[in-house]
């Protein structure tokens, strides 16, 4: 187990130093930070910037001197707002959290709940719902599904009952000065984590019911409801155990891959995250601020893929980590 | 925007004139007092903007007892004491030192800068052109000495204090010049290069000298800039650390409070504000609201209660919808202007005859009609340069590009173009085709492009439309000229009719200058050069105006660019707002934020 | 199958849990009626006795059937599938047909006309510039379903070749063809994609070529532990033995018998592709005017939410569900076709 662990954590970080220099050079050979600058009537503005950043230097230079920096401990400036990279990524994270935490919460108790139930009630009514609603949360595009729960939800609502205000918001985390957790910031978090979970609540329930049926299904389970075990217990005690088994690690990998991926959900509700800091460093050409970014995003895939093989070793004896 | 009606103003009575008791105002133009004492009878215009003009605010006459201050206008309405006011704003600036890279934010500029820095020069609407007229900060013009050098002597205002109650002195033009001049990160030194020294001997009086003459001085020490207080800064170890992310200090009507990055700055009033009105809000935010729906929605729902909404076809379409409670201002005489501009070195486009056959293709009044017609624009630009200049411009330049299919074939087959069978001109075989580009996601470029697209077919020439990222767009594709024509904005942050930098040949950005040239569209016309240098050296404003205006003749002979449109500025506030609100092109709306009010 | 962690199908697509480790046996090797019940799964291969030599009682001829007759009769007992397959059918007809069958030409802009809601007249209503809406959803909808369908193909192909690849040899070319995957899989998408459209231009081409290089890990995974639980088999010892090169193996006696798996999720590559386009483009990343995609569309009508043009909005996305959906039920019906033990 251990060797298998140090293994991986020196892979991941050999994959990291990859990812973030391809991310670095990239970006830095294809944007151009001093895009900005057209505007400024000096005629040396673009030399004198070009040189204070070193932006004439060998591509492996700049990375070098980047991830030297790094490693040390200072992440760098931002290039376009000299903010402290590490100031940047803690505000978008505590602002991506504030969607990927309340999200997970409710698809896994949502997913779980749901796929088992229709696992269990296989073939009744409600497992042709339930079948209905996740093959219609797949196909849903997310970002269409946004537009249209603002457009229905939010938008028509206030007409429709003469409100004063929508009843739930859109922009952002709080409105005006506000902050904190109350009913304003309830009413701002609703739609944007209902966006974000449709499909992954879609997805994750069926796979539980798939799992749980193939568990379900199985010879060992016909044995025990053979032997006159209670159906609850062989439901709860011997199938969800082992269903559940896949599922942690389809979840441990989805949820690894959100902590970057809600590029569109930030986009829609003007939730100043992760997704949206991607965005504006690529527009910004902030070469360093992505480079930070996607070591931390890969970071947080690694970290959950490793998760997810632990747990599956650990959960399922038959498997050995090679 | 001309007004709409015969307006008195009167000197020293604050009553109404017969107009503004009904109700209707010029809502965005301050009013100064030029150096004559009297009121002059402006006489204005009709248009037929007022008619769709949903509601319009109020202003009143300046009285001025002083004869050579020029003052801010105050409010004859008495608007209430107290409130605090939630305002949306579209963009977030990157970083608040001024001079600095970070620092080139309109909105970061409009909210803060404005508020906060004093200036030697205030840009202000006097009469239907935009000039420059001295600040608070000073006591007078300044004195200006043409030889043998450009000496130019500023008498600063004995009541000019910064926030701390230390009086801002001659020492801080001279700081402020030395960062920009000799900082490493400086966004736009032009002009303080051209200084050779300022002398701060006399606290109250900055005398700067330039090596070079620089036509637009009355954009410095003001501008995008402001002056720096150098007791405060030259005191702390790195001037950007201690100003990039707020300042706790100030010289204009207010103070920043706070700086919540990603949510709003907040503003509250400077106590120690020396000019002549002290802020009437208590508090005022601005909210950050990314798109222009949700800026909407958060304005419609009281969330905002003012929005400066860029000019999108968004805007018409909600503006259509219908706003409650909510007035509006509409001011297309601005700094900035859009046009369809073609890179003179790129074939076809590089040959004066193709560029003239695609302006005489083009209906441009269609285009903007259909743009901002509901908005009361319905002609296009006639000139090279944003209507703030207008004073130096020749307005009527581009008047004679109207379409002519005629005169199109004309120009193509004196060219050697003869209209192939699928009715596009072809010249040796090739079909003349043209690749517009410009920034993805701008509906308002990507309509005009589908539209010329369609008008250009109808002329018989060809177009395809290649839109890039505005970053890689602005960043590569304008420097390196791989572009054929784009359609893009200019913004004059400053009373400044010089174009060299963009049209001047030794600016073509090449391999030999580091591609650092702004001359994009790599116009080349002898005559121009010389005409537009002129323009930034020559210090006498006649002369300096007429060679601008033969520049301007230059330009559309040659046709080195097309203009399209001036971009609109558009106001939104709803009707608890209460005082002058309106617009200054190049300052923002929010130039006068001390004389505004909420009602409860 | 979210965008938001990034542009994948996500686990949850497939019935199946792909992870790349041996599953050892869950089922017993039982006996042989068993076998012969599951029919085509991968229990049932090519070589092993024709199901007309059952162990039945005697006396009892069941109809002799081959495995595309078993498949077919299976899968049209998946009515959803059916009627999705008639559907996306109707699709394809209606969008490549477009030059017949949409009302107005292509790009009629009539400017001077403010965007209407629909009507008899028009559909869809119109939009900004004039144009009739279902005939541009129609024209768009051949850029999207062409996408889809290339990304899908070009991924299953690229990811096939490498997971049976890793998946035969094992070994260090194996462990090779996983780092690789992995290393795909990590970097984020939204990057590679938005450089390498940036580098390569903007064409549609561009666009399906570089989301089947972020797709193909996918099909690669599900395909390596497909070939991992087949190599083992008698037959594949037995073709080895008789000296069989490891190409004409892969390709004659392992493919065939997952060929299952493949397809299903080549069908669910396209409801993937398509929805991965669309996201694509409604971030600005996508296809350029004067060509359209739904995706297109949908950014163009971004900002009528909240506004009178609000149905901008639903139908684009509407034919992006619709067809998605459809692929999917399809998707759903052909894995039961083949293989009815995941009780779909």
């Amino acid at each position: 187990m251990a060797s298998f662990l140090i293994r991986r954590l020196l892979y991941s970080i050999i994959v990291l130093f990859v990812v973030s220099f391809f991310a670095f050079a990239a970006v830095r050979a294809t944007f151009n930070p001093l895009a900005k600058l057209a505007a400024s009537k000096d005629v040396e503005v673009k030399q004198r910037e070009s040189e204070r950043l070193g932006l004439n230097r060998p591509m492996v230079v700049q990375y070098g001197d980047f991830m030297g920096k790094f490693v040390q401990g200072n992440w760098g400036q931002s290039e376009s707002t000299h903010e402290a990279v590490s100031a940047m990524i803690q505000r978008s994270m505590v602002a991506t959290l504030q969607l990927i935490i309340p999200g997970v919460i409710l698809s896994i108790v949502a997913a779980i709940g749901l796929g088992v139930y229709s696992a269990v009630k296989q073939y009744s009514a409600g497992d042709y719902f339930l079948t209905a609603f996740s093959f219609v949360g797949i196909a849903l595009p997310p970002f269409w599904f946004g537009l249209i729960a603002i457009e229905f939800l939010a938008v028509q609502p206030k007409s429709w009952f003469g409100l004063q205000q929508t009843p739930l918001y859109f922009v952002g985390l709080h409105s005006g000065d506000g902050a904190g957790v109350n009913w304003d910031y309830f009413r701002h978090l609703i739609l944007p984590v209902l966006t974000l979970t449709v499909q992954i609540i879609a997805g994750w329930s069926r796979f539980q019911r798939a799992s749980m049926l193939d568990v379900l299904s199985a010879d060992y389970v016909r044995t025990a409801k053979a032997k006159g075990v209670p159906r609850k217990q062989v439901i709860f005690k011997h199938a969800f155990r082992n269903a559940l088994v896949p599922m942690v690690t389809v979840m441990a990998l989805d949820i690894g891959a959100l902590f970057g991926g809600l590029v569109i959900t930030e986009s829609i509700f003007s939730i100043p995250g992760m997704g949206r800091m991607f965005l504006n460093a690529l527009q910004n050409g902030d070469a360093p601020v992505l480079a930070v970014w996607v070591i931390v995003t890969a970071g947080f895939v690694l970290l959950f893929n490793l998760f997810a093989d632990l747990t599956y070793g650990l959960l399922d004896p038959r498997v050995r980590l090679a | 925007m001309q007004q709409a009606f015969q307006w008195y103003v009167h000197s020293c009575l604050t009553h109404m004139s017969g107009a503004a008791r009904l109700g209707w105002t010029a809502p965005d133009m301050p009013y100064r007092h030029t150096k004559r004492e009297t009121c002059v009878k402006r006489n204005l215009r009709p248009t037929r903007l007022l008619a769709a003009l949903l509601a319009l605010g109020l202003i009143a006459a300046a009285c001025s007892s002083s004869s050579t201050t020029a003052t801010t206008a105050t409010t004859q309405v008495n608007v209430p004491q107290g409130g605090s006011l939630v305002i949306g704003a579209e963009q977030e600036p990157d970083c608040l030192d001024w001079i600095a890279t970070c620092g080139a934010s309109s909105w970061g500029y409009w909210m803060a800068n404005v508020t906060t820095m004093p200036r030697a020069y205030d840009p202000v609407k006097d009469g239907d052109q935009y000039g420059y007229v001295p600040g608070v900060l000073l006591t007078g013009e300044a004195d200006l000495k043409t030889d043998p050098t450009q000496v130019v002597t500023y008498h600063i205002n004995p009541k000019a204090v910064w926030s701390d109650g230390q009086p801002i002195t001659s020492a801080d033009f001279k700081y402020t010049w030395e960062q920009i001049a000799t900082g490493t990160d400086i966004y736009d030194k032009t002009g303080y290069s051209d200084i050779s020294a300022v002398d701060a001997t006399d606290p109250a009086t900055a005398v700067v000298t330039f090596s070079t003459p620089f036509a637009s001085w009355k954009s410095l020490f003001g501008g995008g800039y402001g002056v720096l207080p150098s007791h405060i800064l030259s005191a702390v170890p790195d001037r950007d650390a201690a100003m990039k992310d707020g300042y706790k200090w100030s010289g204009g009507p207010y103070l920043i409070d706070s700086w919540n990055k990603t949510e709003s700055i907040t503003l509250v009033p400077n106590p120690k504000w020396y000019g002549p009105t002290q802020s009437h809000l208590d508090k005022v935010i601005f909210k950050f609201v990314a798109d222009t729906s949700a800026e909407f929605q958060a304005f419609k729902g009281g969330e905002v209660k003012m929005i400066y909404p860029q000019p999108q076809l968004d805007v018409v379409d909600q503006i259509n919808a219908g706003l409650a409670d909510t007035n509006s201002t509409f001011n297309a005489e601005t700094g900035s202007y859009e046009a369809i501009w073609m890179n003179n070195a790129a074939a076809p486009v590089d040959d004066v005859k193709v560029r003239q056959a695609i302006g005489y293709s083009i209906d441009r009044d269609a285009i903007v009609n259909k743009l901002f017609g509901q908005l009361g624009v319905t002609t296009a630009l006639q000139v090279m340069n944003a209507p703030i200049v207008n004073a130096y411009s020749d307005t009527q330049a581009f008047a004679g590009y109207k379409p002519d299919l005629a005169k199109v074939d004309e120009l193509l087959t004196s060219d050697g173009y003869a209209k192939g069978s699928d009715g596009i001109y072809a010249k040796g075989g090739k079909p003349l085709t043209i690749t517009v580009t410009s920034t993805a996601g701008n509906k308002r470029r990507e309509l005009t492009e589908q539209v010329m697209q369609q008008q250009l077919k109808d002329a018989g020439i060809g177009m395809t439309i290649a839109n890039q990222k505005a970053g890689d767009f602005f960043g590569q594709v304008l420097p390196a000229g791989t572009y054929m024509v784009g359609i893009y904005a200019q913004q004059l942050t400053s009373i400044d009719p010089g174009r060299c930098g963009q049209m001047c040949s030794k600016n073509i950005p090449t391999d030999a200058n580091g591609s650092t040239g702004n001359n994009v569209s790599r116009i080349n016309v002898p005559e121009l050069d010389p005409l537009l240098a002129a323009v930034d050296n020559t210090l006498d404003n006649q002369v300096r105006t007429d060679k601008n205006k033969q520049a301007d003749g230059v330009t559309a002979d040659q046709l080195v660019s097309l203009p399209l449109d001036p971009l609109p500025d558009i106001v939104l506030w709803n009707k608890s707002v209460v005082g002058p609100v309106g617009d200054n092109a190049v300052l923002g709306p929010w130039w006068n934020l001390q004389d505004w009010g909420v009602t409860p | 199958m979210s965008f938001e962690s990034e542009i994948s199908p996500s686990a949850g697509s497939a019935g199946q849990p792909h992870f790349d480790r041996e599953r050892v046996g869950d089922f017993q090797p039982g006996d042989m009626a068993t076998q012969l019940e599951q029919g085509l799964g991968r229990e049932n291969l090519v070589g092993l006795p024709e199901e007309g030599e059952s162990q039945l009682s005697p006396g009892v001829e069941p109809e002799a059937r081959t495995q595309w007759q078993l498949f077919f009769r299976r899968f049209l007992r998946h009515r959803l599938a059916v009627a999705s397959l008639f559907v996306l059918i109707i699709m394809i007809v209606l969008c490549f047909g477009a030059s017949w069958i949409a009302p107005y030409p292509k790009n009629a802009q009539d400017l001077l006309a403010l965007p209407k809601p629909p009507s008899g007249a028009h559909w869809f209503g119109t939009d900004d510039l004039g144009r009739d809406e279902f005939t541009e959803t129609l024209y768009a909808g051949q850029i999207s379903l062409k996408i889809g369908i290339a990304v899908a193909l070009l991924s299953t192909l690229i990811g096939t070749v490498f997971g049976a690849v890793a998946g035969y040899f094992r070994g260090w070319t194996d462990q090779l063809v996983m780092r690789i995957t992995d290393l795909f899989l990590v970097v984020p998408q939204l990057v590679v994609l938005a450089i390498a459209i940036k580098r390569f231009g903007q064409s549609d081409t561009m666009i399906a070529l570089v989301l089947a290089a972020l797709f193909w890990m996918y099909v690669a995974r599900v395909v390596r532990g497909q070939v991992l639980s087949v190599r083992e088999k008698e037959f594949v010892e037995a073709a080895r033995a008789s000296g069989a090169s490891a190409p004409r193996i892969i390709t004659r006696h392992i493919l065939p018998n997952i060929i299952g798996p493949i397809m299903v999720n080549a069908t669910l590559a396209v409801a993937g592709a398509i929805i991965a386009e669309s996201t694509l483009s409604f971030l600005g990343f996508g296809v350029q005017p004067p060509s359209t995609s739904w995706g297109n569309m949908l950014s163009n009508a971004e900002g009528a939410v909240g506004t009178p043009k609000a149905y901008l909005l639903y139908f684009p996305g509407l034919m992006i569900f619709i067809t998605v959906l459809a692929v999917n039920f399809l998707g759903d019906g052909l894995r039961d076709a083949f293989d009815p033990q995941s009780h779909e």
